[in-house]
């Protein structure tokens, strides 16, 4: 690209920008309002007095031996769960079951009676888990730490059974299988309980409409350059001794910083004013730019089937608001009927949002990211790709 | 020398309708043509081809030598485009709208400033310069339309119907300008339904119907062809059209259309001898007020060519 191609790229783009800010729209849907909409249901939603982060869950010990005890200890000794899960003890499964349904635990563990002493002797055993569709978080720590369990007393059942054969007293087993390795309940719950989208609300707000306004921001962008169609400077423009692209890409490449910017600060604003972390910010950023990329390209493809600017209005809050539907920014994916967490995928929005759960919830790096922002990008390529070639059969034109 | 503008066997289809049909003409530096045509002809849409606005369906576009298909941005360079239609931004002031299309022309910023002074001086703006566009007159925008394409001070100026919806006493300035910077040797294609513009301002007239250039050459060489024939405008009160009617059977009358609600014009060989036979032929049809017999001339061979007024 030539130094004059440049520079008139920054003349459209300077031109694009002067007139955003100078209609006040800019400011307004790049940063008012996501920020305060953001803000606004992370409040309202969010809250703090039980912060879906945190759960509760209930354990009937019928047991009274060493095993349930220790899976306890464990599992408050994990660093992931820590500050997040608290144990309640009830007498009966039937105590358990009513605080489970009136909202006091968020799900329950019954060991059975004689369940450690079933373990110890290789006959194994089964944990059976209470649970409430309203608490979703705690259901999912303890289904998982059944699994942990059910998995602990399988190895433990057949180190016992393997040992009996070998011919080790029956009454020195448990010692036996302890001192050679197969020792007490390990819990480890790394990653697993809390991934699948359950992040801190403000957080999830925050993210819903940081991804919803950036379509926003660059459907400005697209019904300035139809408004210049119909006024005629667009022909202006492309009479110009510059290669013919220069207004689309001039005006987009502005549509995108403004989009980028908006994300930008809807993200600090979340973290300034509900402390909640998005997670690693170098997987939160290539996230971000990935979607604002995918965002452009599809407003402009879509724009790009308009005859008049305010049929490009028009077709932009169609794609944002259906997009941020199914794609989980509005009301959270694990919240939609189970086909419509599919479709959330076929949106950049819903890779967004499990590309942020995937960071915020469990706090992994960049790395984890990679496949929610290959997917975001080339979503983007697809839709740019589509918009160029139909630019160039003289839309826009 | 490298003529100003060539372009050969233009088409351009919309659907199954072909409004430009094998469009060919050449402008000669420092030259002044015009295109003359009725609306719908396909002279804007042939316009938009030359500047590099859409792309041909058949055809080829030279200006200064450079292939507008091949090199568009050079061609470009050598280019003032006025529109038909008003393209500036209205919420701008003419100043800031000639700074916006300069620095896309590629003026450099110190330069820029000194011509936008001239150029609103030449098309008479300078005191209305830093007002907003959206609050001019429909002449004051045609005007400053016309700035925009200037700045650049291009070697071909291609004017779409530049005085559409101006003032007569702003249309004489226009068309002195346009004379004095032909004058000065840029060459010009120029559209418009006004003949006498073109008449006055164009030495080379292209006559285009229907999508195809019927006619081309000197305003002499169009009025030959139409040999002995002169121009005849009656005015008349009664049923112009059944009159229009009734005088288009009288041998020698080779035209014959409605002008007006009480206007008549005709093409007839050997015009003075057969008026007699034409204000019988109008007989109850209505009383003639006026008779005007004009040597043949370009409107006359616009008529003869097309068989249609240029205004209706
Ligand atoms: N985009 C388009 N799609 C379909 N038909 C078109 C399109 N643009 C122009 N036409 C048709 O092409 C023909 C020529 O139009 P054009 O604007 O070139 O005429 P013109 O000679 O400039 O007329 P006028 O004097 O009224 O400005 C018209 O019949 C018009 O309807
Ligand atoms: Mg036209």
């Amino acid at each position: 690209m030539g130094k004059s191609t440049l520079r008139a790229l920054l003349v459209v783009g300077g031109h694009e920008l002067r007139s955003r800010l100078r209609d006040g729209t800019a400011p307004l849907i790049a940063l008012v309002a996501p920020i305060l909409l953001a803000t606004l249901f992370g409040l309202a939603l969010g809250g703090d007095d039980d912060p879906p982060l945190k759960a509760t869950i209930g354990v009937v010990d019928l047991d009274g031996g060493e095993f349930p005890a220790s899976v306890q200890r464990e599992a408050l000794n994990t660093d992931e769960l820590k500050g997040v899960l608290t144990f309640r003890q009830y007498p009966d499964e039937a105590a358990a079951r009513s605080a489970v349904d009136g909202g006091e635990s968020g799900a329950a563990l019954v060991f059975p009676a004689g369940f450690s002493e079933g373990v110890g002797a290789g006959r194994g055993g089964q944990v059976s888990v209470l649970e409430s569709p309203e608490s979703p978080l705690a259901g999912v720590v303890a289904r998982s730490m059944v699994d942990r369990i059910s998995a602990l007393v399988q190895a433990r059942t057949l180190a016992v059974r393997a040992s009996l054969e070998a011919g080790v007293p029956a009454d020195r087993v448990q010692l036996f299988v302890e001192e050679n390795g197969a020792a007490g309940p390990a819990l480890s719950l790394v990653g697993d309980p809390v991934s699948g989208g359950k992040v801190d609300l403000a957080v999830h707000y925050g993210a819903g409409m940081a991804v919803m306004f950036a379509f926003f921001v660059v459907g400005t962008t697209a019904r300035s350059l139809l408004t210049e169609r119909q006024n005629g400077t667009l022909d202006r423009m492309r009479a110009a001794p510059i290669p013919l692209w220069t207004a689309l890409v001039g005006k987009s490449a502005v549509g995108f910083g403004l989009a980028l910017l908006s994300m930008c600060a809807t993200w600090l604003s979340s973290v300034l004013i509900f402390g909640a972390s998005w997670g690693d910010p170098l997987g939160v950023f290539p996230l971000l730019l990935a979607h604002v990329f995918a965002a452009t390209a599809i407003v402009m493809l879509v724009a790009s089937r308009a005859k008049t600017d305010a049929q490009a209005d028009g077709y932009t809050l169609g794609v944002a608001f259906v997009f941020a539907f199914l794609g989980g920014s509005i009301v959270p994916a694990y919240n939609l009927p189970e086909w419509l967490r599919g479709v959330s995928l076929i949106t950049p929005n819903g890779w967004v949002s499990a590309g942020l759960s995937e960071l915020a919830g469990t706090g992994a790096g960049p790395s984890a990211v990679l496949v929610p922002i290959a997917v975001v990008t080339g979503i983007g390529l697809v839709a740019g790709t589509v918009a160029l070639l139909g630019f160039r059969k003289g839309r826009f034109a | 020398m490298t003529p100003a503008l060539v372009c050969e066997r233009l088409v351009k289809r919309y659907g199954d309708k072909t409004v430009v049909d094998r469009v060919g003409f050449h402008i000669d530096e420092g030259e002044a043509y015009g295109l003359l045509g009725p609306n719908g002809a396909g002279k804007t849409t042939t316009i938009s081809m030359l500047v590099g606005l859409l792309r041909p369906d058949e055809g080829t576009v030279r200006v200064g030598g450079i292939d507008v298909g091949e090199d568009p941005v050079a061609a470009k360079r050598l280019i003032g485009y006025v529109p038909q239609e008003i393209a500036l931004y209205p919420e701008l002031t003419a100043r800031e709208n000639l700074r916006y299309f300069g620095r896309l022309y590629g003026l450099p910023r110190r330069e820029l400033t000194s011509r936008i002074g001239e150029v609103l001086d030449l098309v008479g703006l300078t005191d209305r310069g830093d007002d907003k566009v959206g609050t001019y007159s429909g002449g004051m925008k045609r005007r400053t339309n016309i700035a925009v394409a200037l700045l650049h001070r291009p070697r071909l100026l291609i004017l779409d119907e530049p005085t559409v919806g101006v003032d007569p006493q702003s249309r004489v300035a226009i068309l002195d300008r346009v004379e004095a910077l032909v004058g000065e040797g840029m060459s010009l294609l120029y559209t418009s339904h006004y003949m006498e513009e073109v008449e006055r301002v164009c030495t080379r007239v292209g006559i285009i119907d229907r999508g195809r250039v019927v006619a081309d050459g000197t305003k002499r060489e169009l009025v030959a062809e139409l040999g002995g024939t002169d121009r005849v405008e009656l005015t008349l009160d009664g049923d112009v059209t059944a009159a229009a009617e009734k005088l288009r059977a009288v041998e020698g009358v080779s035209e014959s259309v409605v002008t007006g609600s009480s206007s008549i014009r005709l093409l007839v060989a050997g015009g003075r001898h057969l008026l007699p036979a034409l204000l019988a032929a109008i007989g109850d049809a209505g009383a003639v007020t006026g008779v005007e017999v004009v040597e043949p001339d370009l409107e006359a061979a616009f008529l003869h060519l097309t068989g249609s007024t240029l205004r209706d």
